[in-house]
């Protein structure tokens, strides 16, 4: 299917180079504003909203239908906070971090095939590499946390900076060894081929054809790729960065105003890009019947933040000890189980 | 139309997107400044000594050292999983997956030597385990 910026290219009809650069930017820009509106919704109004319904109250009801309507006076709130520098902050790396936060969860999303609506392909890219730069660009995260934490000049911010980092080295390998070993059934890291391989029918039950969804040929690398996922995008059970029962907020102690927009913002649209990957590579991209695959896309993603929240409100944080043991001796070594067994399987069927 | 083209413009936007929030932050916020204020927060006390200069845990450096390691490892393994089932095909079932697990083989077994030498294990100090309270 064209993509997204050659179909507006198509649209303008002038051949020329400018007019895809300006195809290319007008396609960014309505990919960029459906990821934000998704994050709008999830930060100030959902978050709450499912929070409260774990623990039985009944949180942001006045203003619009079911209070969504507290997303414009929360957003205006926020932005137009003070300002506080702390004393002593490296000044550059203190403003970027939260750039870099922002911008490198959003910049994952060029390669993800969000589906159709319509005649228009929600898909600004489809590189040979997309698999591979997807987990690139959304690993760039764990600098920032790193320059935030460093940068703050306060001790809570620097321990969480360390801690980010331990985290995401031991969790980085798993992610992205059970990531590939679906690659042995696709033979491709195109985002647009590996969810193709995925449409054909598993087997017939009753009237219901199952598709071959990775997460149901290979389930175990699903639970496996879903707990990496999980610390990856730093949330419960492993929320260690922030761990507001042991170190205030990690890496966002001294930040306030538009800052702290902004790692937030940065982390929400890092637990969407993880449900986009895990929709991408496990549940069949945008697939699905009867509704258009842009519906099913934000479907699952957004299911993919229900599963966030949901532990976020069940599940206690482990200890960073704990968390390094369960990365280096468990997940890694699980990874690889998962990585040969998958090898196995599709060598003896291929063979 | 190049893939990366498109892949830039989403950069361009993403990175447009937090200045613009920062530009309008900025026309709106106030600025009071008072004293106190900008103290780095430390509980409520007042801060002591440079955060910058803190001691922490060995453990942090020996995973980073494994960490270099594994991941040199996954650039390898990403290619043999793309041409996997064709190697299949043509070379058979054992040509194409026996050097591969020789090639994991060799670094599991570098991660079992660390695991028995402790290097992914939770160092804690003599001073925290006599606190311990479990």
């Amino acid at each position: 299917m064209t993509l997204l910026p050659q179909k507006i290219a198509d649209v303008i009809g002038i051949d020329s180079v400018f007019v895809d650069i300006f195809a290319a930017i007008i396609g960014a820009g309505l990919v960029g504003t459906l990821i934000l509106i998704q994050s709008a919704l999830a930060g100030p109004w959902a978050k709450r909203k499912i929070t409260a319904a774990f623990t039985d109250r009944i949180s942001v009801n006045k203003f619009g239908p079911l209070g969504v309507g507290i997303i414009i006076p929360d957003a205006v709130r926020l932005i137009s906070k003070e300002l506080i520098v702390p004393e002593g902050v490296d000044r550059p790396a203190w403003d970027i971090a939260p750039i870099i936060l922002a911008s490198s969860a959003l910049l994952g999303f060029a390669v993800i095939p969000m589906g159709s609506l319509g005649p228009v392909n929600f898909q600004l890219a489809d590189p040979e590499v997309g698999l591979v730069f997807v987990f690139a660009v959304a690993s760039i995260a764990s600098i920032a946390l790193v320059m935030a934490g460093y940068a703050s000049n306060n001790k809570y911010s620097f321990l969480g900076g360390l801690r980010a980092v331990a985290q995401n080295l031991a969790y980085e390998i798993p992610l992205i060894v059970v990531g590939i070993s679906v690659v042995l059934f696709s033979g491709s890291l195109r985002t647009s081929e590996i969810v193709a391989a995925q449409q054909e029918t598993l087997f017939e039950l009753g009237p219901l054809a199952i598709p071959s969804w990775f997460a149901i040929l290979n389930p175990f690398a699903f639970f496996l790729f879903l707990v990496a996922n999980m610390a990856e995008v730093g949330r419960n059970p492993f929320d260690i960065p922030e761990a507001p029962t042991e170190i205030v907020a990690g890496h966002q102690t001294e930040y306030s105003s538009v800052y702290f927009v902004l790692l937030y913002l940065g982390e929400f649209v890092h637990i969407f890009l993880g449900g986009a990957i895990v929709a991408t590579v496990f549940l069949g991209g945008p697939a699905g019947p009867v509704l258009p695959g842009l519906v099913w896309f934000l479907i699952k993603i957004w299911a993919m933040f229900l599963l966030t929240q949901w532990l976020r409100s069940a599940v206690p944080r482990v200890r960073i000890d704990q968390l390094i043991e369960i990365g280096w001796k468990g997940l890694l070594v699980l990874a690889f189980f998962n990585l040969f067994l998958t090898a196995g399987l599709v060598g003896v069927f291929a063979a | 139309m190049s893939d990366w083209i498109a892949i830039g413009a989403l950069a361009f936007v993403a990175i447009l997107i937090p200045l613009t929030m920062m530009f309008v932050s900025w026309l709106l916020r106030p600025s009071v400044p008072e004293q106190g204020k900008r103290a780095t927060y430390e509980s409520g006390e007042v801060p002591v000594g440079s955060s910058r200069a803190i001691k922490f845990n060995i453990q942090y450096y020996m995973v980073a050292l494994l960490f270099v390691v594994f991941d040199v490892e996954t650039v390898f393994i990403i290619p043999w999983t793309v041409i996997y089932e064709e190697a299949v095909g043509e070379l058979g079932f054992v040509e194409a997956f026996a050097p591969m697990a020789l090639f994991i083989g060799i670094l599991l077994f570098g991660l079992a030597w660390a695991w028995r030498n402790g290097a992914v294990s939770w160092v804690r100090s003599p001073r925290a385990n006599s606190q311990r309270v479990d």
